[in-house]
Formats: structure tokens, C-alpha cells, sequence
């Protein structure tokens, strides 16, 4: 069956694989989360045009599929004289897909808070953004935690996808392997337990956060 | 204490004033001054507008047409660009205080939390001085030992006196009540009601929309009676209880006296 002495003698390539699988995780998950709060908030604006851009970036990123996004970043735009290589468009990629799912998750969020502590927040002499910032924020975010932490999940195993540009993460890792080995059952094995691992810490730590806010 | 501040110092002005909600006209012309130190009673059935003043009165409502004057000044300027126009509003909101129905306390805050926060983000208050007023309120309306809890924790009637605290501590000239022992239980209404009464003792100038009729009897130097988008009546208490004029006054009194 499993080969064991190929998995022991593989598996620390793999794990360095998946270090690189890590750090583009925490690099898109925070620059799509701020993508996808900006855009929340521009979803709020008064101004039309904010409004409008705001609702084509969610509605184009939610109607494409993430590998023709990433293949548009990658292999399009140097044709545009812009040539991000894989690592820069991989971040780049995952954070718009997974940005605006964030923003649709928070603007859920910011409308389940009840209209009455806005009005409360403005009867006190609040702007309108220090209201936000101060009194719906933070309840909006307690709301949607459970939610935006779905997305990053589906943001772990969706880096995968940029193996397909070659970034060497731990899916490209694990097939450059089979090359050498042609022992598939065993890579994509240790890459799938990598995978399990890293999103059920991921889990682990969410539901830590949402029981501390918990009010 | 009441009868030394001056009298005639309109603190609310109300001209004309119409709402629409679309097709619905919700308030039709309404004309009202509210002098300092005066609490002036608001009653009539569901629907009457009653809310919709009130709202009006710190923009929580924009008025269709109509002017709004607070302390003297025209709140609803539309000369004023929107970022100068939002400044303004924001300011004279500090000096108008407002208690909700549903409390809308800040659920993430402490009930000090709650109090200190206007305080310190608007007045730029520091930490200390905004603390310092916020025991003093919370004295004043009885919840000393409350400080450090969260409003979840409260009864209604307290969550109500946390809500006049932290409006309180902006140190408003004006405060509007709205219904503001409506969802509490009846056994609560007394305390918040108590609270009310000591504030319209220490001459603070109150607009009141309330069906607690005793209330306006002993509390109230004015009852405003509307219905169906106008002021119908507006006499003293005592006239308005005794000796009403119109039909519709009437009827809203008997209906209300039935238990509706
Ligand atoms: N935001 C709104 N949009 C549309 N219609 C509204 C809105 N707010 C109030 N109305 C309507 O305006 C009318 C007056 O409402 P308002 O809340 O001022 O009445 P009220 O006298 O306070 O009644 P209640 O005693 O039930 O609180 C009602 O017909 C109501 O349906
Ligand atoms: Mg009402």
C-alpha cells in the first residue's frame, strides 16, 4: 500500500513546501480583508460612483472563476508592460477573489446591526464615521466572524490554484516530487494532510477569537 | 429652582414643518416653541407623527419643508454645503439629548463604556474627565454599582437610566424622550419615570412624547395633543385632562383612560 519510506523521507520537503503555502495564506487573507472592509464601505457611500465601483469589483470577481483571475494577472498583464511574477500575483489574485467575498460577509455584518445604534451614535453629536468606526464596526465584525472565517478557510485551500502559476507552494511542490518519484498516492496524501492541518489550526484559532468577542 | 431661570427663552422652535414619508404626509404644518426649563408633553395615537417630531428635532428626520430652530439656530440649513452642513447638525446634536423606546445602548460597551464615549470622541474629554461625569450620572440616576457591566446584563428600566446617563453627560440643554418607559415592564416604569421627573425639577428644558398620562400631569407645564400629522390641542395639563376642546382630544383621552 503507502509507501513509508518515501513518506518519511519526502515529508520535510513537502512541510517547506507548505511554509510558502503559509505565508501566501497570511499575506492575501490580510490584504483581503482590508480590500474587502474598503469595499463594504464603499458599497455605503452616498456617492453613486464609489457605490458603482464597489458593486462591478464584487460582481466580476463573484462571476469568474479564481484560476482565470489569477491567469489574467499572471499571464495577461505583462502583456500591459505590468509583469507581477507568480509570487506578487498570487497574493494579488487571492486577495481580490477572496476580498470580495469579505466584503459581501461584512456588509451582511454592518446591516444586521440594528438601525437604532446608528441613530443613538448621530444623537450623541458622532459623525457619521466615527459612528461606523466606533459603534457599528465592532458589532459588525463580532456578526461576521463565523462567516469571514469560512472565507479564509476557502482562501487556504484555494492557494493551491496558484500552483498553476508556477509558485511553488505545496501543491506544485508535491507534483514536482511525483516527477522525480512517480509515487502520486503518497504526495498528494501528505499534501492533502498539510492542507487538513493547516486549515483545522486555522479553525481552531477562529472559534478561539469568536468566543473571546462573544459578548 | 425652575422659576428663577428666565422664561422666555425659546429653546425649540418649530415653524411650519411638514414630513412626507413618499406619497405620506406624516406631519402637515406643525408650529411649536419649547421655552427653557419647559417640559412639554406630547400625546395622540399610533400613528400621529408623535416620533416623527421628536426626530425631527436633532435630524434624526429630515423635515420635507419647515424650519427647526434650536437654542436660536436654524438646524436644517440647506444653505450650508453637505461637509459643513454635517459639522453643524453634529454640533447642535450635542446640545440635544435623545432617550429611545429601545434604549440603543452600545452592546460591545461597558455601561461606563456606553456613558464616557461621546464624551471623549466628540468633546475631546479625557478619559478622567468623562469618567468623573459618568460616576457623577451614574449616582444621579442610581446605577453607581453598574459601571463595569455590560448593557445585556440590565433590566429594562435600568438599560433606560444608562441611556439618559450617557445623554446626560453630553450636558445637553434639551432632552427628547420618546416612549422611553414604552417597552419596559410595568413595574420599572416608576424608577425611569422618577428619573425624568428629577431632571424636570433641576430645570432641564424636555420634550416628551410619553402615554404615561400622570406623567403628564404632574410633570408636564404644557401637553401637545396631535393627531393624524397636526397639533390638534395644546393647553396646561390641567385643561388638557379636564376640559378638553376637540372631539378627537376627547376621544383619544377616553380610549386611553379604557386601556385602549
Ligand atoms: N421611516 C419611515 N418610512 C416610512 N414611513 C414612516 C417612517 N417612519 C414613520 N412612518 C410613518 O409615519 C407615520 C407616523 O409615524 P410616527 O412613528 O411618527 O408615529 P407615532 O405617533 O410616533 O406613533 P406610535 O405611537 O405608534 O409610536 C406612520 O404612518 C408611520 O407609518
Ligand atoms: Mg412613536
Amino acid at each position: 500500500m503507502l509507501d513509508w519510506g518515501i513518506i518519511v523521507h519526502y515529508f520535510p520537503f513537502l512541510v517547506k513546501a507548505a511554509v510558502m503555502t503559509v505565508q501566501i495564506s497570511i499575506l492575501s487573507l490580510i490584504l483581503g480583508f482590508l480590500v474587502g472592509l474598503i469595499a463594504a464601505l464603499m458599497k455605503l457611500s452616498r456617492n453613486v460612483l464609489i457605490r458603482g465601483a464597489a458593486g462591478f469589483y464584487v460582481w466580476i470577481i463573484r462571476s469568474t472563476p479564481l484560476l482565470v483571475q489569477l491567469f489574467i494577472i499572471y499571464f495577461g498583464l505583462p502583456q500591459l508592460g505590468i509583469d507581477l511574477g507568480p509570487f506578487l500575483s498570487g497574493v494579488l489574485g487571492l486577495a481580490l477573489n477572496t476580498g470580495a467575498y469579505n466584503a459581501e460577509t461584512i456588509r451582511g455584518g454592518i446591516s444586521s446591526v440594528p438601525p437604532g445604534q446608528m441613530e443613538a451614535a448621530r444623537s450623541l453629536g458622532m459623525s457619521s464615521g466615527r459612528s461606523m468606526k466606533r459603534i457599528i464596526l465592532p458589532q459588525a465584525m463580532r456578526m461576521a466572524i463565523p462567516a469571514l472565517g469560512n472565507n479564509f478557510i476557502i482562501l487556504i485551500k484555494d492557494t493551491s490554484l496558484v500552483s498553476t502559476i508556477t509558485l511553488v507552494e505545496l501543491t506544485l511542490a508535491a507534483q514536482r516530487l511525483i516527477g522525480s518519484t512517480y509515487k502520486p498516492f503518497e504526495m498528494y496524501i501528505m499534501a492533502a494532510f498539510l492542507y487538513a492541518l493547516m486549515t483545522t489550526a486555522t479553525s481552531y484559532m477562529l472559534k478561539r477569537v469568536e468566543n473571546k468577542m462573544a459578548i | 429652582m425652575k422659576d428663577n431661570i428666565k422664561k422666555d427663552d425659546i429653546m425649540v422652535e418649530l415653524r411650519e414643518l411638514h414630513k412626507y414619508f413618499g406619497d405620506n404626509e406624516v406631519l402637515k404644518g406643525i408650529n411649536l416653541k419649547v421655552q427653557r426649563s419647559e417640559v412639554v408633553v406630547v400625546i395622540g395615537p399610533s400613528g400621529s407623527g408623535k416620533s416623527t417630531l421628536l426626530r425631527c428635532v436633532n435630524m434624526l428626520e429630515e423635515p420635507t419643508s419647515g424650519e427647526i430652530y434650536v437654542e436660536g439656530e436654524l438646524l436644517n440649513d440647506t444653505s450650508l454645503n453637505h461637509k459643513a452642513y454635517q459639522k453643524h447638525l453634529n454640533r447642535i446634536r450635542t446640545e440635544v439629548g435623545m432617550v429611545f423606546q429601545q434604549f440603543n445602548l452600545f452592546p460591545h460597551m461597558t455601561v461606563l463604556g456606553n456613558i464616557i464615549e461621546a464624551p471623549i470622541q466628540v468633546q475631546n474629554k479625557t478619559k478622567a474627565e468623562a469618567i468623573e461625569i459618568a460616576e457623577k450620572l451614574l449616582d444621579k440616576v442610581g446605577l453607581a454599582d453598574k459601571r463595569d457591566v455590560y448593557p445585556s446584563t440590565l433590566s429594562g428600566g435600568q438599560k433606560q437610566r444608562v441611556a439618559i446617563a450617557r445623554a446626560l453627560a453630553m450636558n445637553p440643554d434639551v432632552m427628547l424622550f420618546d416612549e422611553a418607559t414604552s417597552a419596559l415592564d410595568p413595574e420599572l416604569v416608576g424608577d425611569v419615570l422618577h428619573v425624568m421627573e428629577d431632571l424636570a425639577k433641576e430645570g432641564m428644558t424636555m420634550l416628551v412624547v410619553t402615554h404615561e398620562m400622570g406623567f403628564a400631569n404632574k410633570v408636564g407645564d404644557r401637553v401637545v395633543f396631535m393627531d393624524g400629522g397636526y397639533i390638534v390641542e395644546e393647553s396646561t395639563p390641567q385643561e388638557m385632562f379636564t376640559n378638553p376642546k376637540h372631539e378627537r382630544t376627547k376621544k383619544f383621552l377616553v380610549d386611553i383612560v379604557d386601556g385602549k
